[in-house]
């Protein structure tokens, strides 16, 4: 954390608002992108921004001033994601919105196959993983997100989600292979 | 080479979570064998693949967005000196809807099991009340108590129609309580905890008026609705600031009247 961001997470904590202000306007656009991550939809995600904001606001006293605030709200934000994600799992439970058996992107349609030379531009790479994670359920999504990117081991995203082991296993599992199948055809071999 | 790796074990590989155990084998299979090497490298194309993608941009503008709906939300701060007064009026003043509030829970603990009977105690209540006048603590404790009730229906499997019916007594005795709290608010013109109250007091009358052998398909329509409005979310979010205000009031020598903006 540099020595400004150092004076105005200091100045927040001491109940400074336009301070506050300062740090919302910047890191939203970050944990914005991490909660759209996490929940897969632009109004999960702005409500999970909400609540992170709530949290860290309600929080402030209690932050370490050494330590960096953007981890920090990173943190937070993982876990008004996942707050959210648990509350909606019977929900989803109830609908998977993509079977294995439905098959890859590729496989659906013109629109769904482009030229080499177009995948290989960083959008349609970005296009097509994001694509593939709307694949995944709220919970699939998250234990992945949580294994692949926050690089949690496997017990570890179990205690969050408050899944057992084989069942955390099961999701990763369910999550990667579609990942898997939806994007293989689009890796150069 | 046969005994080639499962899916399952490529991913764990992949992770580094192979139980030690078998990581011997693993390693010696992939050693020899060209088949489960390349489909493990695939793998790894992937997710090189995954990783290089770029996260999900926020909207043009979404800084403001986000602090003005933030704003409105943080706390009072008076200690520090800043922060808008925002608890609301409605919910610190008198004591007649809170003596009431609280024998309306006294008779639910010794009343038995009738369901009708304290809905219409609490009509007939409701219209004595004077709005304006409920204690914070019944508004925290209400939230709460909805909360509770809202999670055990939305993690109900369906197969206990006993339970359900005992969520139905629930629901019914809620409607009464926020219908208090909702007049009072709306008294107030506190525009943001009577929109929660509404939307809470939609379902809570399905739950209450559902048929005691509601099917799966109703009651799965009924978790939908509690998911789909962010009930529980927006619900855990004023029962914390509820709490919170509490707690600050007690360290400081206790209430005070403050006003909730009207964003």
């Amino acid at each position: 954390m540099d020595e400004r961001d150092v004076s105005v997470v200091a100045r927040a904590r001491d109940g400074d608002r336009d301070a506050f202000h300062a740090l919302v306007e910047k890191h939203s656009r970050y944990i914005y992108s991490l909660a759209h991550r996490m929940t897969g939809n632009a109004q999960d995600a702005e409500d999970v921004v909400q609540e992170a904001w709530l949290k860290a606001h309600k929080q402030l006293s209690r932050f370490e001033a050494r330590a960096d605030f953007r981890t920090w709200l990173h943190r937070i934000t993982v876990n008004c994601s996942i707050d959210l994600i648990r509350s909606r799992r019977h929900r989803e439970d109830a609908h998977d919105p993509a079977d294995l058996e439905q098959g890859p992107l590729s496989e659906r349609g013109a629109e769904a196959q482009p030229t080499p030379e177009r995948v290989a531009a960083s959008a349609q790479i970005s296009d097509r993983v994001n694509d593939a994670l709307g694949l995944l359920t709220a919970l699939e999504r998250a234990a992945f997100t949580l294994r692949h990117v926050e690089g949690m081991s496997i017990e570890e995203v179990g205690e969050k989600l408050g899944l057992k082991t084989s069942a955390t296993k099961h999701s990763i599992f369910r999550a990667v292979k579609k990942m898997r199948h939806a994007l293989e055809p689009f890796v150069q071999s | 080479m046969t005994n080639h790796l499962s899916e399952d074990e490529f991913i764990l590989h992949y992770y580094g979570e192979i139980d030690r155990a078998d990581k011997a084998r693993i390693d010696a299979h992939l050693a020899s064998c060209d088949d489960c090497r390349l489909a493990g490298e695939k793998l790894e194309r992937v997710m090189r693949m995954v990783d290089s993608a770029s996260p999900v941009e926020a909207p043009d503008g979404f800084e403001r967005i986000a602090w003005a709906r933030l704003e409105p939300h943080l706390d009072a701060n008076p200690a520090r000196g800043w922060r808008v007064l925002w608890f609301p009026q409605w919910a610190l003043a008198g004591g007649v809807a809170a003596l009431l509030v609280a024998a309306f829970w006294a008779g639910r603990m010794t009343g038995g099991e009738q369901a009708p009977a304290p809905l219409q105690a609490s009509a007939a209540a409701v219209a004595d009340v004077e709005p304006g006048s409920v204690l914070r603590p019944d508004v925290g404790a209400h939230l709460d108590r909805t909360q509770m009730m809202l999670v055990e229906l939305a993690n109900d499997s369906g197969d206990k129609p006993a339970a359900f019916a005992g969520e139905q007594r629930r629901a019914a005795d809620l409607v009464a309580v926020n219908r208090i709290i909702r007049q009072s608010a709306q008294q107030a013109g506190d525009g943001q905890i009577v929109d929660i109250l509404e939307d809470l007091e939609r379902v809570l009358l399905e739950i209450a008026n559902a048929p005691a052998n509601a099917s799966s398909n109703e009651l799965t329509d009924l978790q939908s609705r509690i998911t789909q409005e962010d009930l529980l979310f927006r619900l855990r979010v004023i029962a914390s600031e509820m709490r919170q205000r509490n707690q600050s009031d007690r360290t400081t020598g206790g209430p005070s009247p403050r006003k909730m903006p009207t964003s």
